[in-house]
């Protein structure tokens, strides 16, 4: 314990919550619906990563929901359009990252509060595409799904691959010198000053990673059914920030390991499949990823004054 | 040679303060040079000014010979200049090693960064100083000093020239002390240039080389310590004799209004704090930054309340756990720092004046706007504030006249004992006459007052009594007659070779 | 605070307002000679209804943002409470206007929860209220599984949301007295007094005696009371109580209170500003979509532009600020 208590705590709920489901219902362990749960799950964890680097530089970002759809959409038109695969996914990244940088430079340079940029580009992305696509969903050229392979291949291929990434992730974050400038500038933006570093650049560059990102989760998301939702995004930021508390990061930046915020995205993602099978409804599912929010920010907050 | 380092008459102003009016200063390779003066002296400015935080209004500076134009903190780190601030500037949430490592290493974006050699420089520059720091320890669990030896730690890593140590032993123990004296002497033996501010002359008289005394934003002389004793420092810090500006003190103190039995509050660090103060009375509390007065006038204001002893008001045993505590049984706090504590510099005079007395002036929350000016009008009026009017800002006003502003938000409450802390400090020399002759009427009208202020002749032109505090309790009560000397020697742990 | 001549603090923030108002009244003329029907009096009417409920959101945001604080949890509050209010109707039998009061008391311990996590546990207001953004939503949709919405309104109550008093349409007065409380407050008590000490500096507020967390609370509770009565004006207006009601108002009314000339990091700022800025938005967006009447499209169009303008206001405000710092001389440290 000690150090990893959050991540170990984290994990022996989701571990409590898993034997549970073995016991009341052994169904939820079907290998196939298991394996689409999960592999359903992978674009979020790829978000995750970059709002663990945003909240660890103190910042927070509420318009990946909105980035998340319009890259969907973007990758679906360019894939409708018979573009190559290598142009569908260029196009996606390069959509989330300039959302990313604009959020970053409004941020970074102008010095806004990044709750109130990101709410204003949030509902601005949403309803442009709302104006844009009315609605129409997407059908997608047969090639795109499961990106040629078959369904179990290519669901191992995303979570081979949104784990790599994590693990990417998490060493540079550890080993990599910019890794480590996120956690000073969430830390103490003075003290960051004047070991050199620019903290502005280091918030920037955080934005941007994230939009970037959001774009890769928005091709995992694209490639994985038939059909592009415009809604796809809808709700999908605050279930990678409540993962993102979850696993342990702090909102007032400069702690949390992303390692813990795997167990904290399974442990969300399981609450839905929990209730069903206990005969909860389902509809409960925002409400419980709210209660999540406040109950890990509270459980911070709580260890934080009872350290000081 | 030429020397590490040479100022040459720096100016710097803030706004209407002068703080520095051409100080010179040289510091060479291989030498202590200690700098010392009384808060409010000039001496954080200049070291600001020497790690390229502040740009100077006038004047040159050069390292090693060479004409630096345009200093910025970035330049200074190349040309070796490290300073270990009293504050530490340190990341809380990261390892000691990770601290160490991020001032140390170079800042490019994509190096790689390794933990094991983090490790080991960190536990090696953490052994060096002897400081008993583990590196994998997170920097929010240490203790101040703790911290502050990182910062040590850091500038001995970074290979710096010149590094300057403000007040580094304020919060040591003796046997940390020990160690960073055989630390400083090593850097001085491998021809560093170590500017040293420290109040206690013991330390300058074993570690120093040469001392320069600053006062009142000048250099009063740079001296070899060998050829100075004690007595002539602090002549030289405390400076001319307190003049006869101070008005007489006219009242006779009456009953207790304050008094505090075994005070002590273990979150701030004061303790076993005796101490009255009558009305009529104007009582100083001296002593050295970190000494405790804040945070003894915190306890008394509320802030931090007191988990020790006992405090009464007019006689009366009371619990004060938040300012309004206070207020309502009559204390007053005019605060050290204005701009964050005193007077909200964006809202009018009116409203900062009006402030503490909400539920009287405006019953049943309701604005009586020209009751409220009325007030205000006569209050500027009565402390002769220079102001367009009530509705200006607070911040609009000079250093003076916001602290008038600070003043009457107290008075307004009627209270019977007003804390001042530094009521003069960054306020003109007309305006600082001002506020003392209305100390005293206060006083005469009988009020209970307790000053504290870093400012010597102050404390000794201004008090009836004077309590000098030291290491978070008050070591010695002298009378207002006292001598600079002795109050001084007191603050400075000196109390044994007091006895004339 | 008023207004006073001779004070240039104050001027700027009566021209900040002045040409907020200057830029409403054009947008009025233009509309008025562009759009078709723009000026009728049943689409005046159409206007103020439409925003009746965005703009008690920004009443009670503004004294929130004032002590340098944000709620993004009200449009949420306000779809539970509207859910609260028909249950409490339909399902307990009350009578409607009980049930109104029932919706007000649950809007109230909404903005409590809020209150007690930002003031007794110290915790951010931003990740406090985007969790309760979540809760409040999410236990709407809980209590009408989603899909279930109460209609049948008895007429009486609908009239709240479709009647007229004396020319004006009826949920109009509500909101002017809702916007009489909040200026009173705002700008005759010592409570907006209290509210702009916390937001320009808090500690300096708590060194003055205000007591700060109990206004903190004070105004976090009175938001979530204020987004109850907005839900029960939803359901009159709408004629039924769903669970997404108020989707996004949250953006809509943060955005009217910083066009209105708030500052997002506290302290200045004006309930007239806020009220203008509610008005700037509402006659941009109905204008709008008179002119391309395409009442399909008018929704989206209307998100974009409050999502920009909020941006913009946002932007000049920075711009403004460091201009302000640039030619005032910095005090000493």
């Amino acid at each position: 314990m000690g150090k990893y208590s959050r991540e170990l705590s984290v994990a022996a709920v989701l571990g409590v919550l898993l034997i549970a489901l073995a016991i009341f219902a052994p169904h939820f362990f079907t290998p196939q619906p298991l394996l689409s749960r999960l592999a359903s799950q992978m674009p979020a964890l790829v978000a995750a990563i970059g709002m663990t680097c945003v909240l660890l530089s103190r910042q927070i970002d509420i318009s990946i929901g909105s980035q998340f759809s319009l890259c969907a959409v973007i990758a679906g038109l360019l894939a409708a359009a018979k573009l190559p695969l290598v142009v569908v996914i260029a196009g996606a990244l390069g959509a989330g990252a300039a959302m990313g940088a604009l959020n970053g430079a409004l941020v970074a340079w102008l010095g806004l509060p990044s709750i109130v940029v990101t709410l204003a580009t949030m509902v601005t992305w949403q309803e442009t595409l709302r104006l844009w696509q009315q609605g129409r969903l997407l059908n997608l050229p047969a090639g795109l799904q499961w990106l040629g392979f078959r369904q179990t291949t290519g669901q191992f291929v995303l979570m081979a691959f949104a784990f790599a990434l994590v693990a990417l992730a998490a060493w540079a974050l550890r080993r990599v010198a910019a890794g480590r400038f996120i956690y000073a500038v969430g830390s103490d933006v003075e003290a960051a000053r004047l070991a050199g570093i620019e903290p502005r650049r280091v918030t920037f560059g955080v934005f941007v990673l994230m939009g970037l990102l959001v774009g890769v989760a928005a091709v995992m998301n694209v490639v994985q059914s038939p059909q592009v939702q415009p809604t796809s995004g809808d709700g999908f930021e605050l279930k990678v920030i409540a993962a993102v508390v979850v696993g342990g990061v702090a909102v007032t930046g400069g702690r949390g390991r992303l390692w813990g915020v795997v167990p904290g995205l399974l442990l969300l993602a399981s609450v839905n499949p929990a209730l069903t099978h206990f005969h909860v409804q389902a509809y409960w599912e925002k409400a419980i990823q709210g209660a999540v929010i406040l109950l890990a920010v509270l459980a911070d907050g709580l260890n934080r004054r009872r350290q000081s | 040679m030429a020397p590490l380092l040479q100022l040459r008459s720096i100016t710097k102003s803030f706004g209407a303060v002068r703080a520095l009016r051409g100080v010179s200063f040289d510091l060479q390779p291989g030498e202590v040079h200690a700098l010392l003066g009384e808060n409010g002296a000039g001496k954080s400015t200049l070291i600001k000014v020497i790690t390229g935080a502040h740009a100077p209004d006038g004047g040159t500076l050069a390292v090693a010979g060479e004409a630096v134009p345009h200093l910025t903190p970035a330049k200074a780190h190349a040309l070796g200049i490290a300073c270990i601030y009293q504050q530490p500037a340190l990341f809380p949430d990261l390892s000691v090693a990770e601290n160490i490592a991020l001032r140390l290493e170079k800042t490019t974006p994509t190096h790689l960064v390794r933990w094991p050699e983090r490790h080991v420089r960190a536990a090696e520059l953490l052994h060096r100083i002897g400081a008993e720091i583990e590196p994998d320890a997170e920097v929010r669990t240490l203790s101040m000093p703790e911290q502050q030896l990182v910062e040590i730690a850091c500038a001995l890593g970074s290979g710096a020239r010149i590094v300057i140590m403000d007040e580094p032993t304020a919060s040591l123990t003796q046997k940390e002390q020990h160690l960073l004296f055989a630390v400083v002497r090593e850097l001085r033996a491998s021809g560093v240039g170590v500017i040293y501010i420290s109040h206690r002359l013991e330390e300058i008289f074993a570690l120093a080389d040469r001392v320069t005394v600053l006062r009142d934003g000048e250099s009063v002389g740079t001296n070899r310590v060998a050829a100075l004793n004690e007595t002539a420092l602090i002549r030289l810090m405390v400076g001319r004799e307190v003049a006869a500006i101070y008005p007489p003190s006219e009242s006779a103190p009456g009953e207790v209004v304050l008094s505090l039995r075994g005070v002590g509050c273990a979150a701030s660090g004061v303790h076993d704090i005796d101490l009255e103060v009558r009305t009529g009375e104007v009582v100083g509390l001296a002593g050295l930054v970190g000494a405790g007065r804040t945070e003894l006038a915190r306890v008394i204001f509320g802030l931090t309340p007191a988990d020790a002893g006992e405090i009464k008001l007019s006689g009366r045993l009371i619990a004060l756990r938040e300012p309004r505590d206070a207020i309502a049984h009559g204390v007053g706090y005019v605060p050290e720092d204005r701009r964050r504590h005193g007077v909200i510099f964006e809202m009018p005079i009116a409203a900062n004046t009006t402030m503490a007395i909400h539920p009287q002036l405006f019953p049943g929350a309701w604005l009586r706007l020209g009751a409220e000016r009325e007030l205000t009008e006569s209050f500027l009026r009565d402390l002769a504030v220079k102001t367009s009017g009530p509705e200006a800002p607070g911040g609009s006003l000079s250093g003076g006249n916001q602290q008038k502003v600070a003043l009457a938000r107290w008075l307004a409450t009627k209270p019977k004992l007003l804390i001042l802390d530094e009521p003069t400090q960054g306020v003109d020399v007309g305006a600082k006459g001002e506020i003392h002759k209305i100390i005293r009427r206060l006083a005469k009208e009988g009020l209970a007052v307790l000053l504290i202020s870093s400012d010597l002749p102050e404390i000794l032109g201004m008090s009836d009594r004077i309590a000098v505090m030291r290491g978070g309790t008050i070591v010695a009560a002298l009378p207002g007659h006292a001598a600079a000397h002795d109050v001084m020697a007191a603050a400075l742990g000196q109390t044994g070779k007091v006895a004339a | 605070m008023s207004a006073t001549p001779g004070n240039p603090w104050k001027s700027v923030f009566l021209r900040h307002e002045t040409i907020l108002l200057l830029v409403l009244v054009a947008e009025v003329l233009f509309f008025n000679a562009v759009g078709r029907n723009f000026g009728t009096p049943a689409n005046v009417a159409n206007i103020v209804r439409q925003s009746v409920e965005i703009g008690l959101l920004a009443l009670a945001l503004t004294p929130i943002i004032l002590t340098g604080g944000i709620d993004l949890s009200v449009g949420s509050l306000l779809g539970l409470c509207a859910v609260v209010f028909g249950m409490l109707w339909k399902i307990a039998g009350l009578d409607p206007w009980l049930a109104a009061l029932g919706a007000v008391v649950a809007g109230a311990l909404g903005g409590g929860l809020n209150a007690i996590l930002i003031t007794r546990f110290r915790l951010p207001p931003l990740i406090v209220t985007l969790g309760t953004f979540s809760l409040f939503r999410g236990l709407a949709e809980a209590l009408t599984g989603g899909t279930v919405a109460y209609t049948g309104f008895p007429p009486n109550f609908l009239a709240l949301g479709h009647g007229f008093l004396l020319g004006a349409p009826l949920q109009a007065w509500v909101f002017f007295a809702v916007a009489l409380w909040i200026w009173l407050l705002v700008h005759r008590t010592t409570f907006g007094r209290s509210f702009r000490a916390i937001g320009f500096a808090p500690e300096g507020a708590h060194y003055a005696g205000l007591p700060v967390e109990r206004h903190l609370a004070l105004a976090y509770v009175q938001a979530g009371a204020i987004a109850g009565l907005a839900g029960v004006i939803f359901v009159s207006r709408v004629t039924e109580a769903r669970a997404n009601a108020g989707t996004g108002y949250e953006l809509a009314a943060i955005t009217a209170v910083v066009l209105g000339g708030t500052s997002i990091f506290g302290g200045t700022g004006s309930v007239h500003g806020t009220l203008l800025g509610v008005a700037a938005v509402a006659v941009l967006a109905n204008g709008l979509s008179r002119i391309l009447s395409i009442m399909a499209i008018s929704r989206e169009l209307s998100g974009i532009l409050t999502g920009a303008l909020l941006l913009l206001a946002l932007a000049a405000g920075a711009a403004g600020k460091s201009f302000a710092q640039r030619r005032q001389p910095r005090a000493a440290s």
